[in-house]
């Protein structure tokens, strides 16, 4: 112990004389060098400063990453911060911490928060997001009637594993996304057992396996997501889809489409500055984020990625600042 | 020896009866099962609210509500969330982030290296001084320095707050069996508590950023203090204690010269498995917008890059190994501790000021020299390491899949399916009577009656299936823990040598973030229940080997040296002599292995494990059904606790005296 402290009090010592030294000299050698790179330009007074919130798939850094470019080139100070969707970026929102939500696929759950004033909805970004259950290729191919719904039960052993408790598995979509297998598997008396996955990943794995080994899956996807181009899937296609809120599905009909929504706080809404007018008028096609998306897929920085396709359509993006 | 042997004999009629008892009940409850598959199993689909979660969910939402509360706001959560944003920011302004108008944080890469270098060396010794620069500066070479320091300044922070708390209220919880008594719940609620249930109502009041994420790893960090803390103040022998008491030392005394130097070294476990704990919150800190390495193992994620995740992983896992091992060699040096000549005594001293001078140089280059401020990008490993990591998985998913494969369908079969047919596929009223008397023959009255008591308090939630499900992995995954733990903890004990060899592999179980090898294990496993357990499992069960391997070491050389005398076997001194005598703590092992098996069944819900996990990750992101999330998080604190009280129930009841 009494070495110990007197070890403490050498280390002290020379931390005060170390902290001594720093105010000293102040770090004036790196800044001088460092100072020397341009800081920002006069404009950056015109727009204020944003964040934008960042969620966890690359749809969405691909449009997330075009408007901080776009905003950013007229004078805008944005900041992106990573978080969970839903509920926590809703609050943070509302408390001011994050300013815009560029694609929420959430049909309406931030209603609560919009009533309260905390968020608006701008409307959709141009995306249509179409979800619907898939089977590989290859199981179309070798049994063509099978993307019927009324056919599934006929090949319902096909899709029997460990997991799925005599049935055939359906694997469900992730817990972000609007899914109601359930119901559609008791409504239209499908002999399968419904099987949740938690994640996208899990997905992506069922899929690409049962392409590589040809084993049989049938599982919740959806588009605009640059996988079907690399993995071909079909749609099984269940009877015209009648309803728009989840928890009045029957279940007997498929998914609907969905608009993508942007979503952003007041301060956006009311500062009318560039920011204002990017976030009002930001639309895109699916194609368009899908080929965003499969360059930061194949690892391009998202901030190059982003650039290419801005640099390949000012006219789109002119549209946007007027 | 012989001492022991008689009441074991003594005791054997009753156990056979009592096994032969046990038996039975299984048969009939696996038959009774059988006949009435599928019947009265309470399953509730999944986007349905039970009576309970959906009154949950209303309570969230009025909270919510009426959170506009200005004053709690004014004097109490915003203070602390000021504080706690200052303490971290103080430091990450010293290492990771621009001070103030500088373009440099105050110290630049080769500042805070000599700094480390020089702490470590002031503390430890030269080799390990210098192993502790060269693992920072691997984390540079990864090309992840700033996020690094960022993550090392939010961890030191959160260590710091949870040491300042943990370590009081260990000692106190350590000297007072009541005191013990009113934390251990507390303390379970902490660790088992799924984190996601409770990151949003934390990011609503103290906002996104560090402070919320410094608190939620606080939430979970603290207990390990605690617990590990009174662990080592209760397990000083009473000779030493009862000595100092007769010759009138003061309580105070006793603390300090006896109680606290003889548990230092449980006390220094317990400090390194708080870093470890903060450390394995980096992803999760990202989750509600905090800096450091969890954005580059998200942003690996989303473009399911497997090597960049890794790469970002192995960044966490070097500061994990470079904090436990300054941290270790500090105390080891310590205990070795031989009072010095005076030459040598000399010679440290010149070695300090010559350590203390270079650490200065270093810190005023980097203020004053670019190449030494900021890191060299020119040092770039990150590439290699990345291609090196995707080479392992694509090798083992490809060539060692019928060995994967295999596992996965032996425990799914063997014992999962049968399992969770008898728990959750048959009516709930037999699955709580039989738990109920296979809890009174093993650990007797009280225990049949907490097991009774917590189960139908989960019936009445609504979530008794998925409650199942999840009991069911949980079994399967605690039990595959303990068998692993424990021979590579006996394994680690015995051999110095072994323990150095495994020791990063187990600090790399414990720190490298799930989300690095979710996709590698959805490879190997497919989405299933065993994926779950297998991901589960990574994460809890280098704690087990560390807490056993630690109570072999510490069984007294005079009992195993009496053994080996008599001519004892290696299998009769470790099964006869060692780990009968590290028994508190092979249970304190099973306790935590439990415990981290539950606190990662969320990390499940991610790669198809269904049940409780996933209805949480569902209520994280659906607000119709928050209220079932919430509710799912405390069902498996409900199951967390009937576990352990059952077992310590049971080893109360068979280590009661037996005369």
């Amino acid at each position: 112990m009494v070495r110990n402290k007197r070890v403490g009090a050498k280390a002290s010592v020379l931390a005060a004389a170390a902290a001594l030294l720093l105010s000293a000299c102040g770090g004036a050698g790196v800044d001088a060098e460092a100072s020397a790179a341009p800081s920002g330009d006069a404009a950056l007074a015109e727009c204020g400063s944003y964040a934008i919130a960042m969620h966890a798939w690359v749809g969405y850094t691909a449009s997330a990453q075009v408007i901080t470019e776009v905003a950013k080139a007229n004078g805008c100070d944005i900041s992106q911060v990573t978080l969970a969707e839903a509920g926590v970026t809703y609050d943070a929102m509302e408390s001011g911490s994050v300013d815009l939500v560029v694609e929420d696929w959430g049909g309406g759950r931030w209603q609560e928060w919009a009533d309260r004033g905390a968020l608006v909805e701008v409307g959709d970004n141009g995306n249509v997001g179409i979800i619907g259950m898939y089977v590989p290729q290859w199981m179309a191919d070798e049994y063509p009637d099978i993307t019927d719904s009324a056919n599934l039960n006929k090949y319902a052993d096909l899709f029997v594993n460990d997991e799925s408790k005599g049935k055939g598995a359906w694997y469900e979509g992730p817990p972000g996304y609007t899914t109601i297998g359930e119901k559609m598997v008791s409504a239209n008396k499908l002999n399968f057992t419904v099987l949740p996955q938690g994640s996208e990943a899990a997905l992506i794995d069922i899929f690409t396996k049962a392409a590589e080994n040809k084993t049989a899956a049938i599982g919740y996807w959806w588009t605009p997501q640059n996988f079907l181009a690399k993995v071909p899937m079909a749609r099984v296609n269940f009877p015209a889809n009648d309803w728009t809120d989840p928890a009045e599905a029957s279940g007997l009909t498929d998914y609907p489409e969905l608009p993508l929504m942007k979503l952003a706080t007041p301060k956006v809404m009311e500062a009318n500055d560039a920011f204002t007018k990017i976030v009002k008028n930001f639309k895109w096609t699916n194609d368009d984020q899908n080929q965003v998306a499969a360059d930061i897929e194949s690892g391009t920085d998202p901030a190059v990625a982003a650039q290419k396709w801005i640099d390949a359509n000012k006219a789109t993006v002119d549209g946007w600042l007027k | 020896m012989s001492v022991r042997t008689e009441p074991a004999i003594k005791i054997a009629p009753k156990s056979i009866r009592r096994s032969w008892i046990l038996g039975g009940l299984l048969i009939i409850w696996v038959a009774v099962a059988q006949i009435l598959q599928g019947k009265a199993t309470l399953e509730l689909a999944v986007p349905d609210n039970s009576k309970f979660t959906a009154w949950a969910g209303e309570v969230a939402d009025s909270i919510r509500d009426n959170r506009n509360d200005g004053l709690a706001f004014k004097y109490f959560f915003n203070p602390i969330r000021e504080f706690i944003d200052g303490f971290v920011n103080i430091i990450r302004e010293f290492i990771a982030i621009p001070n103030g108008s500088s373009s440099i944080p105050v110290l630049g890469w080769l500042g805070v290296i000599s700094l480390i270098g020089f702490v470590v060396f002031a503390v430890s010794n030269v080799r390990m001084a210098f192993a502790a620069m060269a693992l920072t500066f691997a984390c540079g070479a990864l090309g992840l320095w700033t996020d690094s320091m960022d993550t090392l300044a939010m961890t030191f922070a959160a260590v710091i707050l949870s040491l300042a708390i943990g370590i009081p209220v260990g000692i106190w919880a350590g000297l007072s069996d009541r005191v013990l008594k009113v934390v251990t719940p507390i303390l379970d609620l902490a660790q088992i508590l799924p984190t996601l249930v409770y990151l949003a109502p934390l990011a609503l009041v103290f906002l996104i950023g560090p402070a919320s994420a410094t608190i939620a790893t606080m939430v979970y960090s603290i207990p390990i203090a605690v617990r590990l803390t009174a662990f080592g103040i209760r397990g000083v022998p009473t000779s030493p204690v009862e000595a100092g008491t007769s010759m009138g030392t003061t309580k105070r005394q006793l603390l300090r010269k006896v109680q606290l130097p003889m548990s230092s070294r449980t006390i220094i476990m317990g400090i390194n498995q708080t870093v470890m704990a903060a450390l394995s919150f980096v992803v999760i800190a990202a989750l509600i917008g905090a800096p450091g390495l969890g954005k580059p193992v998200i942003d690996a994620l989303i473009i399911r890059n497997v090597g960049d995740g890794f790469v970002a992983g192995i960044a966490v896992v070097l500061i994990a190994i470079m904090l436990d091992r300054s941290t270790s060699a500090a105390i080891t040096k310590k205990e070795t501790f031989v009072p010095p000549s005076e030459a040598d005594r000399k010679r440290r001293k010149l070695a300090l000021i010559i350590a203390g001078i270079t650490a200065i140089v270093g810190i005023v280059l980097s203020r004053q020299m670019v190449w030494a401020a900021f890191f060299p990008k020119q040092i770039d490993i990150s590439s290699q390491v990345a291609n090196v990591s995707d080479f392992a998985v694509t090798w083992v998913t490809e060539n060692l899949e019928l060995l994967t494969a295999g596992l996965s369908k032996a425990v799914t079969v063997g014992v999962l399916n049968p399992l969770e047919s008898i728990l959750a596929n048959s009516p709930w009223y037999l699955t709580i009577t039989m738990i109920t008397l296979i809890s009174l023959i093993l650990g007797g009255v009280r225990s049949a009656i907490v097991s009774a008591t917590l189960l139908i308090a989960v019936v009445a939630t609504g979530l008794w299936y998925d409650t199942m499900i999840t009991f069911t992995q949980t079994i399967v995954a605690t039990m595959l823990t303990m068998i692993v733990g424990v021979i590579v903890g006996v394994w680690i004990g015995r051999s110095v040598r072994a323990e150095r060899a495994l020791r990063p592999i187990l600090d790399a179980g414990q720190t490298l973030p799930a989300f690095v090898y979710l996709i590698p294990m959805l490879g190997f496993f497919g989405p299933s229940r065993f994926t779950a357990i297998a991901t589960g499992i990574v994460y809890s069960i280098p704690i087990v080997v560390k807490i056993v391997g630690q109570g072999i070491r510490e069984v007294p050389v005079n009992m195993v040296e009496a053994a080996t005398s008599t001519g004892s076997t290696k299998w009769q001194l470790i099964t006869k002599v060692q780990l009968p005598a590290a028994k508190k703590s092979l249970l304190l092992a099973t306790n935590q292995g439990l415990i981290f098996v539950l606190a990662v069944v969320v990390i499940g819900g991610f790669v198809g494990g269904g049940g409780l996990g996933y209805l949480v990750l569902l209520g994280s992101s659906k607000p119709e059904l928050q209220g079932k999330g919430l509710v799912a998080g405390f069902c498996i604190l409900l199951l967390g606790v009937m576990i352990d009280r059952i077992a310590q129930y049971m080893v109360a009841r068979n280590s009661a005296p037996k005369h």
